[in-house]
């Protein structure tokens, strides 16, 4: 009863979740074009993940599995569905999701046959596999009604059915750390528990084995993705998409939104995408508009490029920006691998790679 | 259904309207006469005999008499100031009326002459004290009070009985006292007539400007040459006229000099003010607001006194309603504007239907192509915002800029440039006449007119009044895009009456039909409005056959014909519908079509929330301006369309590199210049199979 009444006064005063106000990005999260400079190792279809295993840096494209070599990358092998997820295991065994639906460790990345594959569990939307104590691995299970392509259709119908996962990889068992997760997108292991990407709700979330759950980072301008651990303690949190107020404003919009997904096409709706600006047909907001032949880098992001890098304790020591005028947005991954800093840009379909060396020094607050 | 119960809500119910009333001044008036009439409805219930003849003739001599005294507070507030020796002035001038014509046996005129002149001097004590010497208002008249009232008690204590014992018997100083003309009494007439003076000496004549001026920023007013001294001090001594004359009238009517005269009465006639509405702070009232606030005082007096309240709780119950309408009114200024804001903008119901393919591989008309990315840059950097290109005979290019100029770019390379003209407002449509003259619309000045050598007139910035509008709708806000007829009428489009130019996505935003088109007679030098209602029209074109014009509504998406001539003349048809964009100028192509700018593109989700106005209404209010969704006017391109409405080619700069965004184009020789009001450029695109001869002036008026 107080909840209803709560909510129904939130909405009326404009308080509490019923306010469309965004996090700027200040502190640690302070704009710079960083992601710009970084160099374009490769231009692909589809990438989708990275992971390193220390020797080599795999990655992800469409249904292909390649590792980089060089500036260019070898096809490994092909799969018959896409690739939704990527983690490499200790030991050189290595875990691909497809299709969002089925997970397959392989004991090296070219073996023929999986060693383990985990099925069922009405998985749906695997995005994300992250390797954990005792012969484990986290999960993130994004959404049970969308498909992992399908990302916005769960924000637009706020949807609440992401899941943390932890599959056995002695027994096979699949067992739920979390569920009821606003998407989850990203996992990683933190000592005995596992971090998690929260989407919708901004944030970072730690889970421990017996499920008990706990807001390690909050209150973020973006919407959080994957994980990966960093050299000296931490993290590089990826974020693939940014939050503005007018989205914001209509995720509050019952009814505007349910006509807007079913009259529109994903494409042009008020929703943010991994890149933009292909089509006049998208919705073009006030700042926008470009003056004097320049567009404002600080104009609301219907796409963006960030990542950033956490402490030992979750907290952000500095970020990599591409902003709003930049090309390099949608970044979905990024992982530490010999002194370099890998990274995908979904958006163009590129991947990225930037020296570590001297980014705090630069970007540190 | 929900639909059209939704579209049917939106055009017969007018939402502005609200916004719009309340932004005018005198609803703050509105709301102390509501006050009014419930202290009235009350009282006539609980009182017998309230709105009898008699009861009412008294209470209105009262009234006037103490209204007198509010209007000459009224005044000193308004002037920034307070005036708390009303009180004691008042019981001054009343021994003085009765001094005179009791002990002195001065004859009714020079009695009254007197009164006010002793009147004038007490207030002049004030004004001298306050206007010259700079103090401070209130504690200058607080100290007045004592004084006055000292004097007063000092006179009464040696004249009371010389008259208390008269018993002066003149005809006129009973008429004074308790005559009436045909009804009124007679110092009703006196106060209606002094009111209305008040009225139109506040608001129309240039002293009282003044005072309201000095009220609202006394440096301003300083700055601006206003007499701020001889103003304050002269409204100090009006207030101790004013007084003296409500004084006047008192002693006719009940003639005695009682000790307890006046005692309080600043008090009365201070919550008077307050409650009407009048700012202490200054700058802010009306005699109208006086009026009503002395009338709500008086009665709720007299309802209190005849309901056997006792004196305390007389002077409780003012105290209490001063002090509330003291807050209402700092708390209502500093809102005010707040409010008006956030109800001001009420979008309406616009539905489009959906748009013609524009994809590449999807056919038609509007196909995108790379056309205008081989366009060359004139000016680049250079100018800022050139809304209309326009070229002369002697293929002078010709543009506005932001800066209010007129941007003048020399043959053959277009690289030499100067100030042509400089007007100050943002110079949008541009149209030469058969003079040469070149004729533009400014946003938020009117149409100007620049003569061959540069010299700037301005042809109007007013037009008549419309009879349904809320808003003063008589001066140009928006003048947007223009053209002559040949006999010497120059068609205009004003984009929007709601708004200033800089607030046009607002206008957007509601997608009403807000604007319309004006016509002004360079014969006459008249100017009338030809068209209301219409959805941001902006370029406007003198079709082929000159009897009509062309005209593009910018959020309609459709270009439109009206017949000003002829046999269809009135008429109004559409020629171009549901367009994939937002139309903007329009302009004669050599080949005898027409040139149409398409400076925006549709998007899907703007089309969705043009057909859901409260959804619109709800981020204008939650969102900040920035992030409110727009059109999208990043991307455009031109379009060439005949006499019948078929477009017939479109060409358009796909990656928006060298034009994002076209609000005008200009056929010239050959070439077609491009202009945007967001650009810092110009485009000049090598047009295929175009007369290299064409010039449109030429064409229009001949060789000269």
């Amino acid at each position: 009863m107080f909840g209803v009444l709560r909510e129904f006064a939130q909405g009326f005063l404009g308080r509490g979740d019923a306010t469309i106000t965004v996090p700027s990005f200040d502190g640690a999260l302070k704009p710079n074009q960083a992601l710009e400079r970084a160099e374009t190792l490769l231009q692909c279809e589809a990438p989708e993940e990275l992971a390193s295993n220390g020797a080599g840096v795999y990655f992800a494209d469409g249904t292909s599995l390649s590792r980089i070599e060089g500036n260019g990358a070898i096809t490994i092998r092909e799969f018959d569905r896409p690739i939704t997820a990527l983690a490499c295991l200790p030991g050189g065994a290595v875990a691909v999701a497809l299709d969002g639906r089925e997970v397959r460790i392989y004991a090296n990345p070219a073996a023929a046959k999986p060693r383990v594959t985990f099925e069922g569990a009405s998985m749906r939307s695997v995005n994300a596999l992250a390797s954990a104590r005792s012969d484990a691995l986290y999960a993130t299970d994004g959404s049970a009604t969308h498909d992992v392509a399908e990302w916005a259709f769960d924000l637009m119908e706020r949807g609440r059915s992401g899941r943390a996962l932890r599959l056995d990889l002695n027994t096979g068992k699949i067992s739920v750390l979390a569920q009821g997760l606003h998407y989850a997108f990203g996992a990683c292991a933190m000592g005995d528990t596992a971090l998690i990407s929260e989407s919708w709700r901004h944030r970072l979330i730690s889970v421990a084995p017996n499920g008990a759950s706990k807001a390690v980072l909050t209150n973020l301008p973006v919407y959080p993705s994957r994980l990966s651990p960093a050299s000296g303690g931490g993290w590089w949190l990826t974020a693939f998409i940014a939050r503005t107020q007018l989205v914001e404003f209509v995720l509050r919009e019952t009814a505007y939104r349910k006509r807007m997904m079913a009259e529109i096409d994903p494409e042009y709706w008020i929703v943010p995408r991994l890149s933009s600006g292909k089509s006049f047909k998208e919705p073009m907001q006030g700042a926008h508009l470009k003056t004097m032949g320049v567009v404002k880098p600080w104009a609301p992001p219907r796409s963006y490029g960030l990542v950033i890098r956490l402490d030992a304790a979750c907290k952000p020591m500095f970020s990599l920006h591409s902003r709003v005028d930049g090309t390099n947005h949608g970044i979905v991954s990024a992982i530490e691998s010999g002194g370099w800093l890998y990274m995908i840009a979904k958006g163009p379909g590129r991947v990225l790679r930037l020296p570590i060396e001297g980014l705090a020094k630069e970007f540190g607050v | 259904m929900r639909e059209a119960i939704i579209r049917l809500r939106y055009r017969y119910w007018p939402d502005h309207w609200l916004g719009e009333i309340l932004s005018k001044r005198w609803t703050e008036t509105a709301i102390p006469v509501f006050v009014l009439l419930i202290v009235g409805f009350w009282l006539s219930q609980s009182i017998h005999n309230f709105l009898s003849l008699a009861s009412l003739a008294d209470t209105a001599r009262q009234a006037c008499e103490i209204g007198f005294i509010s209007l000459g507070m009224a005044l000193v507030v308004i002037v920034g100031g307070i005036d708390l020796s009303v009180g004691s002035m008042f019981a001054l001038t009343d021994f003085c009326a009765l001094f005179t014509l009791d002990v002195l046996g001065w004859p009714v005129p020079l009695v009254a002459a007197a009164t006010v002149v002793c009147g004038m001097l007490l207030g002049a004590v004030n004004g001298i004290l306050i206007g010259y010497l700079r103090l401070r208002a209130f504690i200058t008249t607080l100290i007045t009070l004592i004084i006055y009232r000292s004097a007063f008690d000092l006179l009464i204590q040696r004249y009371s009985n010389d008259i208390a014992a008269a018993f002066p018997d003149f005809p006129s100083w009973d008429f004074v006292g308790n005559g009436t003309v045909l009804g009124v009494p007679s110092v009703a007439i006196l106060y209606i007539a002094v009111a209305i003076f008040g009225h139109i000496f506040l608001t129309r004549l240039r002293p009282g400007w003044h005072v309201t001026a000095i009220g609202g920023s006394r440096r301003s007013a300083y700055n601006s040459g206003v007499a701020v001294r001889r103003t304050i001090a002269l409204c100090y001594v009006a207030s101790g006229a004013l007084t003296a004359v409500g004084a006047l009238f008192f002693a006719a009517r009940l003639g005695t000099v009682g000790g307890d005269i006046g005692v309080g009465l600043e008090i009365t006639v201070l919550t008077a003010t307050v409650l009407g509405g009048i700012t202490l702070g200054g700058g802010r009232g009306s005699v109208a607001k006086s009026l009503v606030g002395t009338l709500i005082v008086l009665l709720i007096i007299n309802g209190l006194t005849t309901l056997n309240a006792r004196g305390g709780v007389n002077r409780i119950v003012l105290a209490g309603i001063l002090l509330t309408a003291a807050i209402v009114d700092i708390r209502w200024l500093k809102n005010r504007s707040r409010i008006i804001s956030k109800v001001y903008v009420s979008p309406t119901y616009l539905a489009l239907p959906e748009p013609p393919a524009t994809e590449i591989g999807g056919g038609g008309p509007f196909e995108q192509n790379d056309k205008l990315r081989s366009v060359s840059l004139i000016g680049l950097g250079r100018i800022e915002a050139p809304e209309d290109v326009i070229l002369d005979r002697h293929d002078n290019l010709y543009a506005g800029s932001r800066h209010g100029d007129i941007i003048r770019f020399f043959p053959p390379d277009y690289e030499r440039m100067e100030v042509f003209a400089h007007i100050g407002g943002q110079p949008l449509g541009m149209a030469f006449d058969r003079k040469d003259n070149l004729y533009v619309c400014i946003g938020g000045m009117g149409l100007y007119r620049i003569a061959p050598d540069g010299k700037v007139e301005k042809a109007t910035d007013e037009t008549n009044r419309s009879l349904y509008s809320v808003n003063d709708d008589s001066r140009l806000r928006l003048a947007d895009d223009l053209d002559i007829t040949d006999s010497g009428l120059v068609f205009f489009s004003e984009a929007t009456v709601r708004y200033e130019m800089d607030e046009w996505p607002i206008d957007g935003l509601e997608a009403r039909g807000n604007g319309r088109i004006i016509c002004y007679d360079t014969n006459t030098g008249k100017t009338h409005t030809v068209l209301r209602g219409l959805k941001f029209p902006n370029g406007i074109c003198v079709a082929s056959d000159g009897q009509s014009i062309l005209f593009a509504e910018t959020w309609g998406c459709s270009v439109k014909r009206y017949w000003f001539d002829g046999p269809k003349k009135g008429a109004v048809e559409t020629v171009i519908d549901n367009l994939p964009g937002y139309p903007d100028n329009i302009n004669l192509a050599s080949d005898g079509n027409y040139w149409l700018a398409v400076v925006g593109m549709r998007s899907p989700a703007l089309d969705l929330a043009w057909k859901m106005p409260s959804f619109r209404l709800r981020m204008a209010k939650r969102v900040p301006g920035d992030e409110w969704l727009f059109p999208n006017i990043n991307t455009g391109c031109v379009v060439k369309f005949n006499e019948a409405g078929k477009i017939l080619e479109s060409y358009w700069d796909l990656k928006g590199v060298n034009h994002p965004m076209i609000t005008s184009m200009r056929e010239h020789r050959g070439y077609l210049y491009l202009g945007g009001i967001a650009n810092n450029r110009i485009g000049r695109y090598k047009l295929e199979r175009a007369n290299p001869n064409f010039v449109q002036y030429e064409k229009r008026w001949g060789k000269q």
